[in-house]
């Protein structure tokens, strides 16, 4: 298995947002969590991720046990609701950010991957003048190139409108299984979750323990 | 455990170098008089004019602040709004009377509404109070109105840049679709709804903010007192003329009394003006995203004419009492003959230095020295404050948070001559080997601009997205990483902002320097300007000498300020 949750717990104020929960994601898997606004997909994520505490329970990414290591350290990628770009870089600038040190960066991965992005052309423009499909084809640029074990994709695609969310639904899955990168992906669009996922599974279900396929 | 103890070393530092000498300053007052500071405050009506120093003061520090905000917002808005060319330059320009040294704005004013001056050649009289402002003084039955009608707007020409550096960057990053977004909505169809429904909210708590610094700056206000309204007396006037005989035991303990209780009044009235601008930055601080200045500019396009009359008007108001500085330093008068005549003659003898200790070249090279040691001090002390402050918002302890952001505050209730008297009294008593140490004035520099540096970075550091800090978490960059590579670029603007901010206050600063600087060798240009105006003006070139002094320290002014608008907009992305 690539990633084993088994138990996980997360509170706020004493508060359970995530209550002895498990999910298994097989190698290469692209699992879609499938649930409404304010039910703890993101948390989870964050959790996931390691932004956010857990309160009990283990996360295991590759045989390693990961819920005590900071989030620095996971090798594991995430997309967030809303593009997270840097005002102060423009798309190269941004997507030049998965390299701590510049002197490392891998110029010809970069080409390729603005190249499959669509992306060419654009290094130099300003991030603001982006639309919300470019912001978060730079985003996922910047994340693939980082070579992550594990992509957690937060409904990035939620303020996109129907036709170009199931498009850029559909680049992701290429661009992941391309790669074989493993991911979970949360929304609450049915559609989307079919296009992207390997596997989906309602949240209610993983709450209760029970990793249903759908 | 480890970073929030490096983070309050910092913290400890600033708050004991202000806490420390204002503690000691103190207990000699309350020695001297045998009652504690606020038994002091009732004993103000003692002196003769006590009472009259204290409603005057309020009442010219809250018509000040309100004539600032009249003049200071329309600029703002149409200096946020629109695209414009050289918008560095105007910015410097509208900014530079901030930072000019007082007794030089005083000058200026004074060249403006003197006998024969500009205001008087065109019928208005502020200081003889004849013709049309001696009719308006005796329909409204205020004696000496045209002092305080010229101090007033002097105060609003010397505060006008707070209203513009608080308001102005939150108009022009503000991502235009916000205000689209409002406009489709039924309440934003019209103007006026606009305003009072969707920008009166985004800008309330900069406007607030302006509103309370201007009333603070006016409300310590000496200089600009003394020479635009000599019949007139404020609480810090009246201190600073009658202090010099305070804290002497058994000498005139009435004046003691007179300081201990004003300066605790001054204190509590300055500090809940200051609480209430921090409180208000905390309720209404938000994680807004933020765009670049120039596109939100590029997106409303070029201004309109009465944009363009009014920031014409504006940069002249603000020039004005500095171009007739300049001219006062090469139009010199001859005594036998009552006539002017041009010459550079004045700036000759101020660079030779005859007349003084320190020629010009020397008093700038201390000047710079200060300046550039306040910067670092001041950012590097402002910065950790800051982040110790955002730091405890952030743990959900916003009343140790607001504790520390008051105390930080604490010099901006204090004047320059008061922290340089702490200064001396306090540090000096526990370690007088300072006496020589010739960087000594550095430290009431760093005192006074540091609270600066904080009102500039902390709302800045409240509006970051935790987004980007996550995002460097993922992206695989440790703390001191994400710090360098994130943090300090998207807080660039605000720091250089800071930075340039504190090196000119630290260039223009007076009072204390002042008293600290004790050798000739050291003075720095706004010792000099003072040294020469207070000597007695037999010779006629006495006050161009002065003048051409003052214009050289606006002329660093200014230059510091272009750069630093410059180099803020040639970053990519507008940073």
């Amino acid at each position: 298995m690539t990633l084993t949750i088994k138990e996980l717990s997360v509170s706020f104020d004493e508060n359970y947002i995530i209550q002895d929960l498990n999910l298994e994601l097989a190698p290469n898997e692209i699992v879609v969590i499938l649930g409404p606004s304010g039910c703890g997909k993101t948390t989870l994520l964050r959790t996931i991720s390691g932004l956010q505490v857990h309160e009990s329970g283990s996360i295991t990414l590759n045989n390693k046990r990961i819920e005590n290591i900071l989030s620095e350290h996971r090798s594991i990628g995430m997309l967030f609701q809303r593009p997270v770009l840097f005002p102060f870089k423009d798309v190269l600038g941004n997507i030049l950010f998965a390299y701590k040190n510049k002197k490392h960066s891998d110029m010809d991965a970069v080409h390729s991957i603005m190249s499959e992005m669509g992306l060419i052309g654009k290094e130099q423009q300003r991030i603001e003048t982006l639309s919300g499909g470019e912001a978060q084809r730079v985003v996922l640029a910047r994340a693939l190139l980082t070579n992550p074990e594990l992509l957690l994709l937060d409904e990035p695609l939620s303020a996109l409108d129907v036709e170009l969310r199931r498009k850029i639904a559909l680049e992701i899955r290429t661009i992941l299984k391309s790669r074989s990168i493993p991911a979970i992906h949360v929304t609450h669009d049915p559609k989307e979750a079919e296009i992207i996922g390997d596997r989906i599974i309602r949240w209610n279900e993983l709450q209760h323990g029970e990793d249903d396929e759908e | 455990m480890k970073k929030t103890l490096g983070r309050s070393v910092p913290v400890f530092l600033y708050l004991s170098m202000i806490l420390i000498p204002l503690l000691f300053a103190l207990e000699r007052l309350m020695f001297v008089t045998g009652m504690n500071p606020f038994q002091a405050i009732f004993h103000l009506d003692e002196h003769p004019l006590g009472t009259d120093a204290i409603v005057f003061t309020f009442v010219q520090a809250i018509l000040s602040a309100m004539l600032t905000l009249c003049i200071g917002l329309p600029i703002a808005w149409w200096l946020g709004r629109y695209q414009w060319k050289n918008i560095g330059m105007i910015r410097a320009a509208l900014t530079l009377p901030f930072v000019t040294p007082t007794v030089v704005a005083a000058m200026g004013f004074l060249a403006l509404i003197k006998e024969g001056g500009l205001l008087d050649s065109i019928g208005i009289d502020l200081r003889n109070e004849t013709g049309f402002i001696g009719e308006f003084s005796s329909i409204i039955g205020i004696e000496h109105s045209g002092h305080i009608i010229a101090l007033i707007l002097a105060h609003a020409w010397f505060n006008l840049a707070l209203v513009i550096r608080f308001v102005e960057p939150k108009i022009s990053t503000l991502p235009p679709r916000y205000e689209d977004a409002f406009r489709m909505l039924p309440a934003g169809h019209n103007r006026l709804n606009r305003l009072i429904s969707f920008w009166w909210p985004m800008l309330k708590t900069s406007i607030l903010s302006a509103f309370v610094f201007t009333f603070i700056f006016s409300f310590t206000s000496f200089a600009l007192v003394r020479w635009l309204a000599p019949n007139m007396w404020t609480l810090e006037a009246l201190m600073a003329v009658e202090g010099g005989a305070a804290g002497i035991p058994g000498y005139r303990v009435d004046v003691s009394r007179l300081v201990l209780g004003g300066a605790t009044l001054q204190g509590i009235v300055l500090l809940s003006a200051l609480g209430l601008a921090g409180r208000w930055q905390q309720k209404q601080s938000n994680e807004i995203e933020l765009v670049a200045e120039g596109y939100s500019r590029n997106y409303v396009g070029k201004p309109r004419t009465g944009a363009r009359i009014g920031i014409f008007m504006a940069t002249v108001f603000a020039l004005t009492p500095l171009v007739l500085m300049v001219l006062a330093s090469v139009r010199l008068r001859d005594r036998t003959s009552d006539s002017y005549r041009w010459s550079l003659d004045a700036w000759d003898l101020a660079f030779k230095g005859d007349l003084t200790y320190a020629s010009v070249p020397e008093a700038l090279t201390n000047s710079l020295v200060y300046a550039f040691g306040c910067l670092i001090l001041s950012c590097l002390l402002g910065f950790f404050v800051a982040q110790t402050i955002h730091s405890l918002e952030q743990q959900n302890r916003p009343k140790v948070a607001q504790f520390i952001d008051v105390l930080s505050m604490l010099p901006l209730a204090l004047s320059g001559v008061m922290v340089g008297l702490g200064v001396l009294l306090g540090i000096l008593k526990i370690w007088p080997v300072m006496f020589s140490w010739y960087a000594l004035p550095i430290l009431p520099h760093a005192m006074l601009t540091t609270p600066f540096v904080v009102r500039i970075l902390l709302p800045a550091m409240r509006e970051i997205d935790s987004d980007y800090d996550d995002t460097g978490k993922i992206l695989g960059y440790t703390s001191i990483q994400r710090f360098t590579r994130i943090k300090l670029p998207l807080l660039k603007p605000q720091l250089v902002v800071a930075a340039a901010l504190s090196m000119a206050f630290s260039l223009g600063e007076f009072g204390a320097s002042w008293i600290l600087l004790r050798s000739g060798a050291w003075d720095t240009l706004p010792v000099l300007v003072d040294q020469l105006m207070s000597r007695p003006k037999y010779f006629e070139m006495v006050e161009p000498i002065a003048m051409a002094t003052a214009t050289v320290l606006m002329c660093m002014t200014f230059l510091l300020f272009v750069i630093a608008e410059r180099f803020r907009s040639h970053q990519g992305g507008g940073f």
